[in-house]
C-alpha cells in the first residue's frame, strides 16, 4: 500500500525513481493507463516487465 | 459501463468510451481492453504485411523460448495466421541447458503450445553441440551472450529444416530491434546491422519479425489481458552483457523523449536504403570445416567452437 496522495500513476513511479515505460500498474486490481490518479485509498500493483522472450 | 459512471481518475476509451488500460502516443489516445488488443495485433498483421514476411504454403518456426515476447508472438500468429492462406506455425523451444531458468520457460511453452494447439518441438544443447551451455560457459560468462546467440542460431536453423519450416519468426520487439542499432555503433560494427537485414539467400531460411515495431511495454501488456503473463525467472546470464546496459539508458530515453527507439530503427532503415545500391554483398560460401552457408572461410560457429578450444 502507497500513500499516494491525489497524484497520476505516473508521478508515483517517478517519485519512486522507476521509468514508467518499464512497467505497468494496476489500481485495485485493474489495469489502469499511467494517466490515471489514485490516492491514498488505492491498492496500486506496480508489475515489472521482465527481460528477453 | 460506456454510459455508467467510471471510478474516479480513470480515463474512457476514445473508440468506445469503457474503462482505459492504455494511454497511446502518436496520436495520443486511451484504449479499452478490447480495443488495445485489436490496435496490438492490427499492428503485427500490418508489419507482417509491409514487410511481405508471410506468402501462401509458408510454414512458420515461431522460436519460442516461453519467455514474453515468443509468447505474445505465438499467441498473435495464432490469431492472424488462419486469414492468410495455407500458412501454418510450428513451435520450435531451444533448451540451452540454464539451471534455475529455462526449466520455467520450457513448461510455459509446452503449455502455451498445448493450449493454442500448435504443433511444438525442443531442441536441446546438450543433443547438438554435445554440452549444455552452462557447461560450455563456465569461466567465460562475461561472453555469455555472444557464444549463446551464435550457438542459439546454429540450433534453430537446424530445428526449422528439421521439422520442414520455411521461415523462422523470431519475438524481436521494437526494444531489441533499437537496442542492437545502437550497440552496434557502439562497438563500431554499424554495417552489420545491414549485413544481417541483407541475408536472402537460398541457403538460409528466412527469419522474420513480426514484432520488430511493437514497444516491449505493449507486449507486457497484451499477455496480461489474454490471460497469457506469466512472473518467469530472468536468464542469470543477462547482467554480464552489454545489451542491459543500453537498454536502461535507451528505455529512460525513450520515456523523457517518446519516440527515441523509432528514430533509431528509421536511421538504420534510411542507411539500408543508402547502401541498397552501393554495397556488393559477399558471395556466400561453404565453411571449410562444416560446409554450412557464410561469408568467409569458417563459419560463425566453427570459429567460435576454435576460440573456446
Amino acid at each position: 500500500m502507497i500513500d499516494a496522495g491525489a497524484r497520476t500513476v505516473e508521478q508515483v513511479l517517478v517519485d519512486l525513481g522507476i521509468n514508467p515505460i518499464e512497467v505497468i500498474v494496476s489500481r485495485n486490481g485493474r489495469l489502469v493507463p499511467d494517466d490515471a490518479v489514485v490516492s491514498g485509498d488505492d491498492e496500486i500493483r506496480i508489475i515489472r516487465i521482465a527481460h528477453g522472450g | 459501463m460506456s454510459g455508467q459512471d467510471l471510478p474516479a481518475g480513470m480515463s474512457r476509451c476514445v473508440l468506445c468510451g469503457e474503462p482505459a488500460v492504455a494511454r497511446l502516443r502518436d496520436p495520443a489516445r486511451h484504449l479499452c481492453a478490447a480495443h488495445f488488443t485489436g490496435f496490438f495485433e492490427e499492428r503485427v498483421s500490418r508489419t507482417i504485411a509491409d514487410g511481405k514476411m508471410v506468402r501462401p504454403g509458408d510454414r512458420i518456426a515461431v522460436a519460442l523460448s516461453g519467455g514474453k515476447d515468443s509468447t505474445a508472438l505465438a499467441l498473435v500468429l495464432s490469431h492472424l495466421l488462419p486469414a492468410w492462406d495455407d500458412v501454418h506455425p510450428v513451435a520450435i523451444t531451444i533448451d540451452e541447458g540454464i539451471a534455475g531458468y529455462r526449466d520455467e520457460t520450457l513448461r510455459a511453452a509446452q503449455e502455451l503450445t498445448s493450449r493454442l494447439g500448435i504443433e511444438h518441438h525442443t531442441v536441446s544443447f546438450a543433443e547438438l553441440f554435445g554440452k549444455d551451455l552452462d557447461r560450455i560457459l563456465a569461466g567465460r560468462e562475461q561472453r555469455a551472450c555472444t557464444i549463446c546467440g551464435i550457438l542459439r542460431k546454429k540450433a534453430l536453423a537446424v530445428a526449422a529444416g528439421r521439422y520442414g519450416a520455411t521461415k523462422i519468426a523470431t519475438g524481436h520487439n521494437l526494444d531489441d530491434e533499437a537496442q542492437s542499432v545502437l550497440m552496434n555503433a557502439l562497438r563500431g560494427d554499424l554495417p552489420r546491422l545491414i549485413r544481417d537485414a541483407g541475408r536472402e539467400n537460398p541457403c538460409f531460411i528466412p527469419r522474420i519479425k513480426p514484432l520488430s515495431l511493437t514497444p516491449e511495454r505493449e507486449i507486457a501488456l497484451y499477455l496480461m489481458l489474454c490471460d497469457a503473463w506469466k512472473e518467469l525467472p530472468e536468464c542469470p546470464y543477462t547482467r554480464y552483457a552489454l545489451r542491459a546496459e543500453v537498454r536502461g539508458m535507451l528505455s529512460k530515453l525513450e520515456y523523457q523523449h517518446p519516440g527515441t527507439m523509432l528514430h533509431l530503427i528509421e536511421s538504420k532503415k534510411k542507411i539500408e536504403r543508402y547502401c541498397a545500391g552501393a554495397q556488393v554483398p559477399a558471395a556466400i560460401r561453404r565453411c571449410r570445416e562444416c560446409g554450412d552457408p557464410c561469408s568467409g572461410e569458417l563459419c560463425q560457429l566453427c570459429r567460435l567452437r576454435h576460440s573456446l578450444g
